[in-house]
């Protein structure tokens, strides 16, 4: 069955059950439940495929739906007349005819609502000047959130290019900041000078500093564990020269 | 020509920044007057003279208000840029709550079949807490405000617009308070 129900914001699943009664001109007081729990598990998995969070009020219903459909299947080998086996679908149909009478109304009080805007009081205290538009926009659901972002994403225009800054720091630079905490110790922590850089290319160039001071020997590298501190010691002048003039 | 209770009546309702009700005129002018037809008179005045305000007839009172064609600039004063409105999910709040007051949210609820945040609504003077329920939890009871009705255009709750099958819960379904702004040139 094709499936081509635009993504209409529901109020609840109450309201998307009405949609569907509407759509397929279904009588609300005989319901076919097969038919509408299918619809209904549907959009449910639609709403899923695109990653909105359903509110539990939509399982919920969905688990009403199902078992009002099992309860139709079952015999009733006890009851012997008819008349006297309640119809399970009673409880949502008066859910729905409840609901839909108050949506009628909220229509035309939205209609109201359009006419009366159209007219500003005679007041003598307005204060115009603070006004606060954004008061009326504190209730939006979720769906309607999510469908206004994907808007928005679609209008930001294409990335064409991706910047690339010029690094601002050099591995000399890094040896020189390694040098100075060795100015009156031996001995340092990794940590030490990392906690001083402010982000991660900072301290990518500063590891890369680090390597580079091994492979002259300047310093040594050790660590006791796996992930623990890395120590950093300075080998001494002569023992350098040594190496150096080896 | 406007007769002086006319005007007075007139000033009055320039001054008021509430829909003005029978009783305060008669308390201000010192004896009764036939307030309906003095607003019918007016309004039928400010019509003939082509003037920008007309009085409505709104929440058990009488406020005087620009006309529709004036909208424009007003909006611009206001700086509500495009038209913010109540969301669904709000009117259809307000409708249960105008019929059923007072009702505890739990009866909300139930109706709509979802969760519903009234804080909003209270927050724009829409609804208020009217009492408690007895029984268990003493829940919060809700009910409409005085603003409600000015929001909505409407005189007074029996105003409502009637869903079909509400009629029976309105006691008072008939007499249908005229509200429109008359002779309207929209």
């Amino acid at each position: 069955m094709s499936y081509n129900v635009k993504l209409d914001i529901f109020e609840g699943p109450l309201d998307l059950l009405l949609f569907f009664i509407k759509r397929d001109e279904i009588n609300i007081y005989d319901i076919p439940i097969a038919h509408i729990t299918h619809e209904y598990l549907d959009y449910i998995q639609l709403m899923q495929s695109m990653n909105l969070q359903l509110a539990g009020e939509f399982i919920l219903m969905a688990a009403l739906l199902m078992r009002i459909k099992v309860q139709m299947l079952l015999p009733h080998p006890e009851v012997e007349r008819l008349e006297e086996i309640e119809d399970p679908r009673t409880e949502l149909v008066q859910m729905l005819v409840e609901y839909q009478k108050y949506k009628e109304v909220s229509e035309q009080l939205q209609e109201l609502e359009e006419k009366q805007a159209h007219y500003y009081p005679v007041n003598l205290n307005a204060d115009f000047r603070n006004y606060d538009p954004e008061l009326f926009l504190s209730d939006v659901n979720l769906i309607e959130l999510g469908l206004t972002f994907q808007k928005i994403l679609a209008k930001m225009p294409k990335v064409k290019s991706i910047g690339i800054e010029a690094l601002k720091i050099s591995i000399r630079q890094q040896v020189l900041i390694i040098r100075g905490f060795f100015r009156n110790r031996t001995r340092i922590r990794f940590m030490e000078i990392a906690r001083q850089l402010s982000d991660r290319i900072e301290v990518v160039v500063t590891f890369l500093a680090i390597l580079e001071m091994i492979k002259s020997t300047e310093i040594r590298v050790s660590q006791k564990d796996i992930f623990g501190e890395i120590w950093l010691t300075k080998k001494r002048s002569e023992e350098n020269n040594v190496i150096a003039n080896a | 020509m406007l007769s002086q209770t006319h005007k007075v009546v007139l000033a009055l309702l320039f001054g008021a920044s509430e829909p003005l009700t029978k009783s305060q005129v008669d308390v201000c002018l010192e004896e009764e007057v036939d307030l309906e037809q003095i607003i019918e008179d007016l309004n039928i005045y400010l019509e003939s003279e082509r003037l920008p305000v007309w009085i409505q007839n709104v929440s058990e009172g009488y406020r005087l208000m620009t006309r529709a064609e004036y909208e424009t600039w007003l909006s611009r004063l206001f700086q509500n840029k495009g038209k913010l409105r109540l969301s669904r999910s709000a009117l259809e709040t307000l409708a249960i709550i105008a019929y059923k007051q007072p009702i505890p949210k739990s009866e909300i609820d139930a109706i709509r079949g979802v969760d519903t945040t009234l804080k909003p609504l209270v927050e724009k003077n829409l609804i208020k807490i009217v009492g408690r329920q007895d029984g268990p939890g003493r829940p919060l009871l809700y009910g409409t405000t005085t603003h409600f009705l000015e929001y909505f255009g409407l005189s007074s709750l029996k105003d409502l617009p009637q869903a079909k099958e509400l009629t029976e819960i309105v006691s008072e379904e008939d007499n249908l308070p005229d509200n429109a702004e008359p002779n309207a040139t929209e």
